[in-house]
Parts: structure tokens; sequence; C-alpha cells
């Protein structure tokens, strides 16, 4: 007999001989049914069949013989006895034919109650090795596994262990089949072959499942009579294929309290397997499913899953789940040397998965495995690889470490081993886990209080504060915007997120917090130029700290003496910071050191600390006269500076205000460009006109001491009038007067004209001046067309243009070149809108009634 | 032309209690391929058994004959060469002759019965059909006329029981139950070990063993079990043997070293010789394990083995 060439004709010779059979028996003709059938079986014979048709072959068949089966079943013994049959089938030629008769028949002679089970079922899994084809014997096996799965089914403890023997049997036959299978045909197709296996094994697993089904919750039976034959033929069929799916397979049918009493079994299995089998997906696997037996857990909490591991039937040794895992680690290292620190690093991160899940709390377990990977690591002797940064990535930013994150935070500060295993890790890993670090800690609302555990984050995060060294040489190309160009800083986020460190400090002790804070900036100093990106941190803190004093003292006055003490080291304490940062980035960050001076000196101004409020502003200006040379950075620091100084209450004493102010004005009307100077001079003139505060109880009009010299304020303007006068280019220079105007008109609202001696004369006197001024830009100005977009001048002297179909605005440092000619209108249209405001003014105010604005057609 | 040359009478023979007789069918001897599925079917007797029926002598109505005696002889003899086309020539062993006397010389009028017994008669050997020999029992009834005899055969089927298995001169051992166990290979490419339950069987029996693989280098497509029937005949220079076997599967797909794989196989259904030998004539039984490989070889190892009949 032989069989179809394709499955296509295979199906329908199947189909055809599925009809016959069923006409033949419903007309009692056994023998010719059983030819029929025969011949349909011969198509299992062909060897052309890639698995997949083979199976689709086979599940044809399977029907088919289902209903020869019943037919068997119906009529014994009325028209024939199937032990006759069971001989009669044997007469079969071809081996696999007869053998799916003999299992059919058989099988159905299982049925009825007088049957030799035992002897039935023992012959046909005997008579089943002869067929040595790996794709035949294992469906041949599988049709016998599927047919006597009823009669498996048994409370007889010794039937059980009979029927288990059985299929243990058939499963490492079939496993040594399915083996074989690998090592078929040509080289070169082997990856194909392993392909197709893989699409064979839940033959080979069903076993295993019904092993699951009979054993049900016999622990015992399970330990003693399943699990050692398995395991053995595991071991020895030498297969990574098949290793991997039986023991994965094994993990997952038996239920999870068999696998937590023999969990010293199933690992030490895995030491057996071939070497390159990976025993880390073994573990992972086990892994899971022990975490997934917590969740499946009513009540998941420790007591009671130790009460529960108590009433399994298991030694108290092995109670402890992470301690086997721990032998097993070391018995793996141990017994293979030869794997990896790569194959390593997975089986660690499982057990510590592990280990996080059933013991939460316990911090040994994790430095344990951790430093057990540091030593592997030192071993190895040379760097890893990059490319397999990512498993330690894995390992150090472990999901389940991470996902408490107080929990993480303990294991940073408290792991001796955490920390070692990152220090030996690659720059770029470590730089990119201190990110994912310092994500976590700043998220995670934690406050750092104590120097130890400061000093072990900063530890771990020193790889991020070293990289200065290499980054120097670009920051040296930023250096020379970094004074104007505000948005280069924020470019730096890895520096940005270090500097965080320095805000999670926390100490309710204010001595506490300051050790804390010299930690953070003995640390940053390593920075090296990254100074200026950590340094204003530690700072700002200061400040913090001092304003915290002094709410201690206004809350305890008792204590201020000692509070003021404080103050003043802390104070001390800034200053130096902000002289290592000087002494650190020199060049690099003079406008940052600059601001910090002055804004220290301000926070000391209000504090009511004038000696040292005077010495931080001297030190503003040591370092504006010393390094500040870029002309935009000049201005905008006297602008800063003069701020500052306006506020100040508590330098009058010693006339040191005096000195500062004069000092800035006379700064400001040296800057190189006339604009500049000029908008510097009519800035200081408000130093010499303070304003209230009303947080410190200053009121307009009924404080009377407030520090003001009219006459001072005059000369300002009137020099900054000068030199807007002597600017060659007429629109910056009406502009510029305009300004000054405005400027004239805030004086001449707040204050007498006899002591601003800004008056209406003056005023007036402007306005004529400024007509004249503008007459000639308003001849350019008609010339050009109006195209709606609009051009302003800021006051810091940027441009600012407003296009009519953009809302923003964008704003430029240099005039815009290609609408030049709208320019002339900026001043024209300026001094437009003064003029309007001044006549509005005449309504609220008489005195603007004196100022003559004149028709401004 | 068969209306001359019909025989003036008619014999029949009718053995005792033949229709309640076991029969056997065997496939007609005949050499005509149309009649090649025709069996026919002959009354079983046993050795020792007596052979006794009743002799029927139809004479045709109205005609008388004339006959110098009629003789009835039990006869068992080997042909052999059947199939030569010489049919004269064919040589013929009579191994058994046993005759008598039915009736003296005399006229028969109308039709006459004789009874006749053979008592106890020792048959030696089984019948058989095979392609060159036929070992064949008859009863021949011979009416003497003085023109051409006419005769009458009637062929009966003997079986020969055997309670015990024959102790032939090929088994050497005393043992009948020992296991034949073989152990056979190719040099660094194929080693089995073999091993039968025992060497005798009766027909019924079933054979049972094993093989066990010690090496294979070889890629075994399968492997099959062939029960060999040889008959021989002649002697050594004219010697005319003939095979008939049956094939049986028992392994598909190439086995790995370590590999056992069970042989069982049931002799019943099949239609088997048991090993009968005399004078010029043998039939032998040999169970051959043939190993054919991936590209068609065939390795095969040839065991004799001893079959008989037995009562069940």
């Amino acid at each position: 007999m032989s069989y179809a060439e394709n499955i296509e004709q295979a199906i329908s010779n199947c189909r055809q001989q599925t009809v016959l059979m069923q006409r033949c028996l419903s007309q009692g003709k056994l023998m010719d049914a059983l030819k029929h059938t025969s011949i349909m079986l011969t198509e299992l014979r062909s060897p052309t069949l890639s698995p997949k048709q083979y199976y689709e072959l086979y599940i044809l068949i399977y029907d088919s013989l289902s209903i020869l089966s019943s037919y068997f079943v119906e009529c014994h013994p009325k028209k024939h006895h199937l032990a006759d049959l069971y001989e009669l089938v044997q007469y079969a030629g071809n081996i696999l034919p007869r053998l799916y008769l003999m299992i059919t028949v058989g099988s159905s002679y299982l049925q009825s109650s007088d049957a030799p089970r035992e002897e039935i079922l023992k012959d046909m899994i005997e008579m089943c090795k002869g067929v040595q084809n790996p794709i035949r014997g294992l469906f041949l096996r599988y049709y016998l596994s599927q047919r006597t799965k009823p009669f498996f089914e048994t409370e007889d403890p010794e039937a059980k262990r009979a029927n288990i023997s059985l299929i243990v049997a058939n499963f490492i036959e079939m496993n040594k089949l399915w083996v074989r299978l690998q090592h078929q045909g040509p080289l070169r197709e082997r990856e194909q072959r392993t392909r197709e296996r893989k699409e064979l094994k839940i033959l080979v697993g069903t076993n295993l499942v019904r092993l699951s089904q009979i054993v049900e919750s016999d622990f015992a039976m399970y330990r003693d009579e399943i699990l050692p034959l398995v395991l053995e033929q595991v071991v020895q069929c030498r297969d990574i294929v098949s290793q991997e799916y039986l023991l994965d397979v094994i993990c997952q049918v038996f239920p999870d309290e068999f696998h937590l009493g023999t969990l010293s079994e199933l690992l030490s299995t895995t030491l057996k397997l071939s070497p390159a089998a990976p025993v880390n997906e073994v573990v992972l696997t086990l892994v899971e499913r022990l975490n997934g037996y917590i969740d499946r857990q009513e009540h998941p909490g420790p007591d009671e899953l130790a009460k529960k591991l108590e009433s399994l039937d298991i030694s108290s040794e092995s109670q402890n789940v992470f301690f086997v895992f721990w032998k097993f680690l070391n018995q793996l290292n141990e017994e293979r040397p030869d794997l990896s620190l790569q194959e390593f690093a997975p089986i660690i991160k499982g057990i510590l998965k592990l280990t996080l899940r059933w013991y939460p709390d316990n911090l040994s377990n994790v430095d344990v495995l951790l430093k057990f990977m540091y030593e592997k690591c030192k071993e190895s002797g040379q760097t890893v690889p990059e490319d397999y940064d990512y498993l330690f990535q894995e390992l150090l930013l472990a999901n389940d470490l991470r996902h408490d994150p107080r929990f993480f935070y303990q294991v940073l500060t408290k792991c001796e081993s955490y920390q070692k295993l990152f220090r030996v890790q690659n720059k770029g890993l470590q730089k990119f886990c201190v990110n994912e670090i310092l994500d976590a800690i700043t998220h995670a609302d934690l406050r750092i209080s104590s120097e130890t555990e400061l000093q072990k984050i900063l530890g771990v995060c020193e790889v991020m504060i070293e990289v200065g060294a290499e980054k120097a040489s670009s920051s040296l190309i930023l250096d020379e915007d970094d004074g104007t160009d505000a948005e280069k800083w924020s470019l730096n986020a890895d520096q940005e997120k270090l500097a965080k460190i320095a805000h999670l400090c926390y100490n309710k002790s204010i001595e506490k917090h300051t050790e804390l804070l010299i930690a953070c900036r003995e640390w940053f100093q390593k920075g090296d130029k990254n100074a200026k990106y950590l340094y204003p941190a530690v700072i700002c803190n200061i400040w913090k700290l001092i304003r915290k004093c002094q709410l201690m003292i206004k809350r305890k006055p008792q204590r201020r003496e000692k509070m003021s003490t404080t103050i003043k080291q802390l104070f001390k304490l800034a200053s130096r910071t902000i002289n290592e940062l000087y002494n650190t980035c020199e060049g690099g960050c003079l406008d940052l050191l600059y601001k910090l001076n002055l804004q220290t000196a301000s926070l000391a101004d209000q504090l009511e600390l004038g000696d040292i409020a005077y010495d931080f502003f001297s030190q503003a200006f040591t370092i504006f006269e010393e390094s500040l040379s870029d002309s935009r950075t000049q201005f905008q620091a006297i602008v800063n500076m003069a701020q500052t100084l306006q506020k100040t209450r508590s330098l009058y004493a010693e006339s040191s205000y005096d000195t500062l102010i004069t000092r800035c004005t006379l700064h400001g009307s040296k800057l190189l460009k006339k604009q500049d100077q000029c908008r510097a001079v009519y800035t200081c003139s408000h130093l010499w006109w303070a304003t209230e505060i009303s947080l410190l109880g200053e009121e307009e009009g009924v404080t009377d001491n407030f520090f003001r010299e009219g006459k001072r304020v005059l000369e300002c303007l009137q020099r900054s009038l000068r030199v807007a006068d002597s600017i060659m280019d007429n629109v910056q220079s009406c502009q510029l007067m305009v300004e000054i105007l405005n400027r004239c008109c805030y004086y001449f609202v707040h204050g007498d004209e006899n002591s601003t001696h800004v008056g209406t004369k003056y005023i007036n006197g402007l306005i004529e001046l400024i007509k004249t001024n503008l007459k000639s830009l308003k001849m350019e100005a008609n010339q050009g067309e109006d195209s709606g977009e609009r051009f302003f001048i800021g006051t810091d002297g940027s441009y600012i243009h407003q296009s009519p179909v953009n809302s923003v605005s964008a704003v430029y440092n240099k005039p815009p070149t290609s609408k030049g000619n709208n320019l002339a209108s900026v001043p024209i249209e300026f001094f437009q809108r003064t003029l309007q405001y001044i006549e509005d003014q005449k309504d609220v105010d008489e005195r603007f009634k004196a100022i003559s604005v004149g028709s401004t057609s | 032309m068969s209306l001359f040359f019909k025989s003036p009478i008619d014999i029949e023979v009718l053995l005792d209690g033949e229709e309640s007789r076991k029969h056997v069918e065997v496939a007609n001897a005949s050499n005509n391929s149309t009649a090649k599925t025709l069996k026919d079917r002959f009354p079983v007797y046993e050795d020792g058994e007596s052979v006794s029926g009743i002799v029927t002598l139809r004479v045709k109505e109205g005609r008388k004959l004339e006959h110098l005696g009629v003789k009835v002889s039990l006869i068992g003899s080997v042909d052999i060469s059947k199939s030569s086309s010489d049919y004269k020539k064919r040589p013929v062993d009579t191994f058994l002759s046993l005759s008598a006397d039915l009736c003296p010389q005399g006229e028969l009028m109308h039709s006459q019965s004789f009874p006749f017994s053979f008592k106890d008669v020792e048959k030696r050997y089984d019948s058989y059909r095979g392609k060159n020999v036929d070992v064949s029992y008859y009863v021949k009834v011979t009416v003497l006329r003085k023109s051409t005899d006419v005769v009458k055969f009637k062929r009966f089927w003997c079986l020969l029981y055997n309670s015990e298995p024959p102790a032939p001169a090929l088994s050497k051992s005393s043992d009948d139950a020992k296991p034949v166990k073989l152990d056979i290979g190719i040099e660094n490419c194929l080693h089995i070990e073999f091993e039968y339950s025992k060497s005798q069987y009766s027909l019924k029996d079933v054979i049972v063993g094993r093989i066990y693989f010690l090496l294979t280098r070889l890629k075994v497509k399968h492997m099959e079990l062939s029960l060999v029937t040889r008959e021989t005949c002649g002697l050594e220079p004219n010697q005319l043997s003939d095979t008939t076997s049956i094939r049986y599967e028992i392994m598909d797909g190439s086995p790995v070293k370590g590999e056992t794989i069970p042989i069982r196989l049931f002799l019943g259904g099949y239609d088997l010789t048991p090993n009968s030998n005399f004078n010029h004539f043998s039939i032998r039984n040999y169970l051959s394990l043939v190993i054919i490989d991936e590209d068609g070889r065939r390795y095969f190892k040839q065991s004799e083995i001893v079959l008989y009949r037995k009562r069940n």
C-alpha cells in the first residue's frame, strides 16, 4: 500500500476511505471496514509531510478512528469480541496502520469492564516502540495518549501509581523521539528542524499535563514518583529545546505547592542541563510562578505565607524560598564556571524579583545578591562589554526595586554592594542609571536627612558629577554666551537633576541641614566646571536656611542670639560657596556669580545685616569691575544692581548706601554704548528716590524717612538726556528721549515738583526738543508704507516685532534689516502714546494741565 | 468428442461422514490463471485414522459392463516437479500404498455399492501442495477392464499433529524452550542483537522477541520480519527449490543506540506449512530479519525455525 504524494490528495483519500468505512460498518462488514481504515492509515506513513500537514491529517484520521472505535464498543461482544479483534488487527503488514488499529481496538476494549487493563495498556505502549521515526512516532504515541486518557482516572493509589509509570514511560519515549527529530536530515536544515520541533512540542507536553491531572494534589507521589523520572529524562536528553520547554511545562502545569516543595530539586536539575541551555529562563519561569503564587493567595500577608509553607510537607530549610535560591546560585557558581556574567545577570535579577516579592522588606537579601554579582564582575576582570549594559541596567534599575521609591532609596543608601556593583559599570551606563535614579528619588517626595545617606546617594551619582572633565571642552565654547543666553542653562538636564539633590536635603536641625549642604557642596566641587549648574542649588538652600532661622527668631525671640550667630555662619558659608564657585569656574559663570552675590546681599539687607549686605554688594562690584566685559551683560548687571540697591534699607549707616549707588551710577555712565549709558543712568536715577515697600510697613505719605534726593535725580535725567541727544542715529536718539520723558512723567506723578526738581517747565522743554528731533524722522516715516507689521523698541534696547498674523511677538537684539524704514515710526508712535498719556492724566491730576502737549499732528 | 470417450461407468467414492468432517481449502492446483482463485475442498484425516467409505459404481441405464475386477487402494505419494510440462516424466514417489479388492471379475448390470475400509492407516507426511511438489493422499478405485481401466481418484487431506514439537536433526539442542539469540552486525556500521523466545513454534503460536540495537550508523528506513517457507526437492544437481514468504513490518524509522524493538508475530492467521523432510523433499521455515536503509539497500539475517502442527 502506498501513500499520496501531497497533502491534498492524502486528505481526500482519507475522506473517501472514511465514507467507505462507515458504509461497511453500517452493513456490518467489519473486515472490509478494517481494510478501508488500514488504507486510510497508510496515508500517515508518508514521509513527505511537514509537521503541520501531518497534524492536519492526524486530526482527520483521529475523527475517523473515533467512529470506528464507537462501533467496536457498541458491538462488543454481540458481534465480535474485542480481544479477538485485538489479535486480528495485528496481522496488518505495515507497522503504522497496525499500531493505530491496535490502539483503537485496545482503547475500545478498555471500556468494557472485563478487559485486562494493565496488560493492554502495557502492551500498547511496548509495541509503540516499533515506530522509531520521530514524527510518526510522536503522533502515534500522542494518539495513544489521547485514546487512553479517560482510563487513567482512578482513585486507587496503586492503580494511580501504575498509570503514572505508564504515562511517564510514554513521555520518555516521546521526548526521545522529539529530540531525535533534531538530528535528522541534512545539517543545513537544522534551523528548520528546530522550528518544526517547536511546532510539535505540545505533543510531548501533553503527557506532563496528563500527569498533573492524575496526580491531583498528591504531593508525595509527585515528589517521589513523577518528578525524579521526568527530571532525569530532561537531564539525559541533553537537548536545549527540550530542556527549556520541558522545564517550562513542569513549572506551568503542576501546582505551586509542589514547586515550593521541590524547589531545590528543580533548581539542582538546572545545574545539570546541557551547557548551552538557558538556565536563566528556567529560573525566571520559576520565579514568575512563585511570585504568581503570592498573587493567587487570598491573604498574601507574610504571616499567612509562612503558615502556608509550614502546612506543606517540606523541610524547614526549604521553607525559606530565598535561601533555596541562594544556595542554588552558589552551587551554580561553583559548578558552572563557564557561565558568563551575562548569563548570571538575568538569574540574579530573577532571584531579586523573587526576594522582593516574598520578603519585601529584606534588604540583606538584596545586598547579598548584589554582592554576588559584584564579585562576579570583579572575577571577570575586564570591563563588561557595552553590549551587555542592558543586563546590568535591568539589574540596577529593576522595576521591582524601583516599584517602591522608599525601598529603592533604602537600597541605594543601605546596600554596600549596590554601590560597589554600580561603580564597576561602564560610564555610559552609570550615567544613564544615575539619571533614572535621580528621577525616581526626586519624584518620590523623599527627604534626605542623614549625612551618610546623602554620601551614598552622591557616591552613586559620582559619575555624573565627575563627567565635567570630559565635557569641559564643550562647555568652554558655551561659556562665552553663558552670561547672556539664559536658555543654555536649562540644556543640561543631567546637571539639573543632580542639583535637585541639594533640594532634597532636609533635616529639622539647622546644623545638620547645614552639614548636608556642605556635603553636597563637597561632592559638587568634583564636578569642576559643572559646579556652575550645581552650586546655585546649594546656595539657594543656604538662603532658605537663613530664612528659616529668621522665622525661628520671630517665633522664639529668646533664641535670637544663638540664631543670629547661626545666620552669620550661614552667610559666611554662602560667601565661601560663591567664592569657591568663582575659583572653580572662573570665567564660566561670572554673571551668575554676580547675581548670586546680589541676591545674597539683598537677603542680608532684609535681615538688617548691613555689614554683610555691603560685603556682598562690594563682591558684586568687584566681579563687575574685574570680569564682566560684555557690554550687554554689563548693562543688565547695572539694571540688576540698581533694582537690588533701590530696595535696600539697612545700608544707610556709615553712608555705605551712598558709596554703592554712586558707584553704580558711575559704572552706568561709563558703559560703552551710548544707549546703554543713557538707559543705565536714567535707571540709576531711581536710586535717589526710594519708594515704599509695603511688606516692611512703609507707606507713601506716611513714612517720612525715605531716602530721596530730587536734585540727584534730575542730574541723572539730564545726564542721560545729554547722552541721548549726542547719539547719531536719530531713531535711537528720539526713542531714548521719549523714554526719558516717560521717566520724567513718573517723577512728576510721584513727587512734589519742589523735591524732585522735575517740573512742568522741564517736561515742556523736553517735549519741544523731541518734537523738533522728530520732524526729520517723520519725513522718512511717511515714505514707508504701512504693511501692518509693527516694531517696538524695548527699554533694554531690544527690538520687538509684532506681525499682524502672528499673535506671538519676536524679540531681536539687532535692528531688523529688511524693514528698515518702518523703524522711523517707532519713536514717533511711542511719542504719540506718551503724549496721549499726559493728556489722559490731565483729567485726574491738575498739575498736568500745565504741560503743553501742543498739536501732535 | 467427450461423448465418445465418455467413460461407460460412473464411479463415486463417498467417504464415511464426509459432510460432517473437517475440511481444508487449498488453492487450486491447476495452472490455469482464471482458476487460481478457486479453491479445492478436501476432507481432513489424521495420522492413524481409518479411512473408510463406500464406492458406488453406476452403469449407464440399459448397458452392462464387463470388468476384470474392482480394486480400491489408498495411496500416498510425493509428486515432484508437477509444473514440468512433461506430465509423464513426472517422478512420483509413492510412500504409501494399500489396496483391497472390492469385487471379483464379472459383469456389472446395474449400479452397485461396495463399502471399503482401511484400518488405522499410518500417514507419515502432511499433505502439501506447493509449487514444485505435491504430497497427496487419495483413494483410488480401479475398474479393471480388457481395454483401458476406469480409474477414479478421491483426494483427501492429511494433517499431522504433534503434541510435542519434534526433535528434528537441525536443532541440536535438546532444550526446545531455549530462546534463540543472535548477534550480528556490520563492522562500525550496525550491530544488533536479536532474540526470539524459542526456535520451534506451533502453527497457532506467536513469535515473540526483541531486537536490541547496539550500534546504528545506518539510516534505517524500516525493518521487516519475513517468514520464509522453502520447499526443496530433487538431488543436488537437479535440485529444485521454491520459497514463499510473509512480510511483516516491525519497525518504522531509524532507531538510536540502545533502542529495543519488540517483535510479535501471530502465526495463526497465516497459511503456513509445518516443517517436513523426507528423501528428496523437504520443507523448511526460516525467520528472516530484513533491514532496509534509506538508499534501499537490504541487510538481512536468516535463522531457521521449526514449525509444527499442534492440536489445539
